[in-house]
């Protein structure tokens, strides 16, 4: 039976990652057996697995290996939906860089550390970040640094601070720099204040200088023989923690921070809008529903009633922020809130453009929900109704979608400052666009508004 | 090490090892002797009244 390639999963001599079927599996390479026999025997494995910190996984047999290097090959627990760090909140960030710093910590008091700390090597599964790189533990040698360090900070740290003491879209930068933010650069970017603690200057500014400084030398005649003990390193990672935790962002101040309190829905709009939502999932029967637009998740939380999964998609930092604390404060299952900005979302990236998987690639959802969102996109983002329609039907075989018409408040506000150049925006309009991709199953008026609210499924297969 | 830690990182840690174990040595101190003072007065810091 064939294996499918995981093209993001290459760097590691020690394994990577392939699917049968459908299944992911791990193999782990020849090369790694020692450390990898360690680490389980270490008791180290079970101990993160049973705080919930790591992946477990099941030992299956060899014949399921991709290739002769095989040692073993392992099939981790599936996360349900792939995220990256440039679509994370502050916090999502933040609680990920706890969470290495926390798994090298324990790493570290049994002999072992972390041979990588990509930002990648986390995922979200349950409300809670979770460490998926099951091989990237090793025996730790006496005196050694973290190899990881940097890396640590480029990818965790650095953006972190950005985020914090400049502003929060500064965390749009890991997508350009899927290494992490070079140090050089974020060095320059921080604010003199930065300048004043103890931990960025060490870890960002210093860091960044010794970068330079030591660029063209080796470690044994830079370091002239001195090295560094565990204690020395179980004090940088505590320092690092401290460092993290440490860094404040108050989740308010961008254009959509009030908006649940802010709109201009009466409490039976919004009722009897959350109760059609619920019966039109229950009737498509979706596991996997993807919200667009769902600013802090009101109704991602009325889908969860009805669907296991449901990711919860905003543009603006704060909304996705709050939909997180509340999330990791109700300790809710099931809820994903990301960043998405639908009018460019998440690219493919890296090599070949296939290490990093667009949203259409982590698709399809079983259903889409598009409330409140269509006249952003048609009057505020200038985009034909067809379009939209053509695009929604990439992202998910069932829709649910508000329609907002030109009477409503919301409209005319997008209106205020500009002429209106949208005759096609109407309901009419709206019905014959997307009848072009998708089945209208069925609509209703939502209570005490003049919108309208439609269940509808792809007329083609997604392509 | 699949990962390139470069070279300015480890030095830097390097570096940094003598002022991190004074630091780790300073909290050990600061504990021991919080503690060392929670057991000696164990309810003198009660003000009447204070729960």
């Amino acid at each position: 039976m064939a294996w499918q390639a995981i093209e993001g999963s290459f760097r590691d001599p020690s394994g990577f990652v392939y699917t049968r079927d459908g299944t992911l599996f791990r193999q782990v390479n020849h090369s790694f057996r020692q450390p990898f026999e360690a680490f389980l025997a270490s008791g180290l494995y079970d101990e993160l697995v049973r705080d919930g910190l790591l992946v477990p996984h099941e030992q299956v047999g060899l014949e399921l290996a991709a290739t002769n290097d095989a040692y073993a090959v392992i099939r981790p627990e599936q996360i349900a939906f792939i995220s990256y760090p440039y679509e994370w909140s502050f916090g999502q960030l933040q609680d990920a860089a706890l969470l290495t710093l926390e798994i090298q910590e324990r790493a570290l008091a049994r002999a072992f550390t972390l041979r990588d700390s990509s930002a990648y090597n986390v995922q979200f599964q349950s409300g809670r970040p979770v460490l998926i790189d099951t091989l990237s533990f090793e025996p730790y040698v006496d005196g050694k640094p973290w190899d990881a360090y940097k890396q640590f900070c480029e990818q965790f740290l650095l953006p972190l601070t950005l985020m914090s003491t400049r502003d929060v879209r500064c965390g749009t930068l890991l997508r350009s720099y899927l290494d992490g933010i070079p140090l050089d650069l974020g060095s320059r970017l921080l604010p003199r204040r930065t300048w004043v603690s103890p931990g960025t200057v060490l870890h960002i500014h210093l860091h960044a200088w010794a970068r330079g400084r030591y660029a063209g030398s080796s470690v044994s005649s830079a370091a002239k023989g001195r090295s560094m003990s565990r204690q020395a390193l179980v004090t940088l990672i505590r320092g690092l923690k401290g460092a993290v935790r440490g860094l404040k962002w108050r989740a308010a101040g961008t254009e959509w921070a009030d908006y649940t309190e802010d709109n201009n829905y009466t409490q039976a709009a919004s009722r009897s809008k959350r109760d059609l939502v619920v019966s039109y999932l229950r009737e498509a029967g979706a596991n996997v529903v993807w919200d667009l637009g769902a600013n802090t998740g009101e109704y991602s939380r009325a889908a969860r009633e009805v669907a296991p999964l449901v990711v919860s998609f905003d543009l603006d930092p704060a909304a996705v922020e709050r939909n997180y604390r509340r999330v990791r404060a109700e300790q809710e299952t099931g809820i994903l809130p990301l960043l998405l900005d639908l009018t460019n979302p998440s690219p493919a990236q890296g090599w070949a453009g296939q290490e990093r998987l667009s949203l259409v690639e982590r698709g399809p959802a079983d259903a889409v929900l598009a409330l409140a969102l269509i006249h952003h996109l048609a009057i505020g983002h200038n985009l034909p109704l067809e379009k939209i329609a053509a695009y929604l039907r990439r992202l998910g075989g069932r829709l649910i979608i508000e329609f907002v018409p030109k009477s409503d408040s919301q409209v005319k506000r997008l209106l205020l400052s500009r002429p209106d150049i949208f005759p096609a925006y109407t309901k009419d309009g709206f019905e014959q666009a997307f009848a072009c991709h998708f089945r209208i199953e069925s609509s209703a008026p939502i209570e005490n508004s003049e919108r309208w609210l439609y269940y509808m499924s792809s007329r083609r297969p997604n392509g | 090490m699949y990962i390139d830690p470069t070279t300015g990182s480890l030095v830097l840690q390097i570096l940094a090892a003598g002022v991190l174990s004074v630091m780790a040595m300073a909290t050990r101190v600061r504990e021991a002797v919080k503690h060392f003072f929670k057991v000696l007065v164990p309810r003198r810091n009660r003000w009447p009244g204070k729960q």
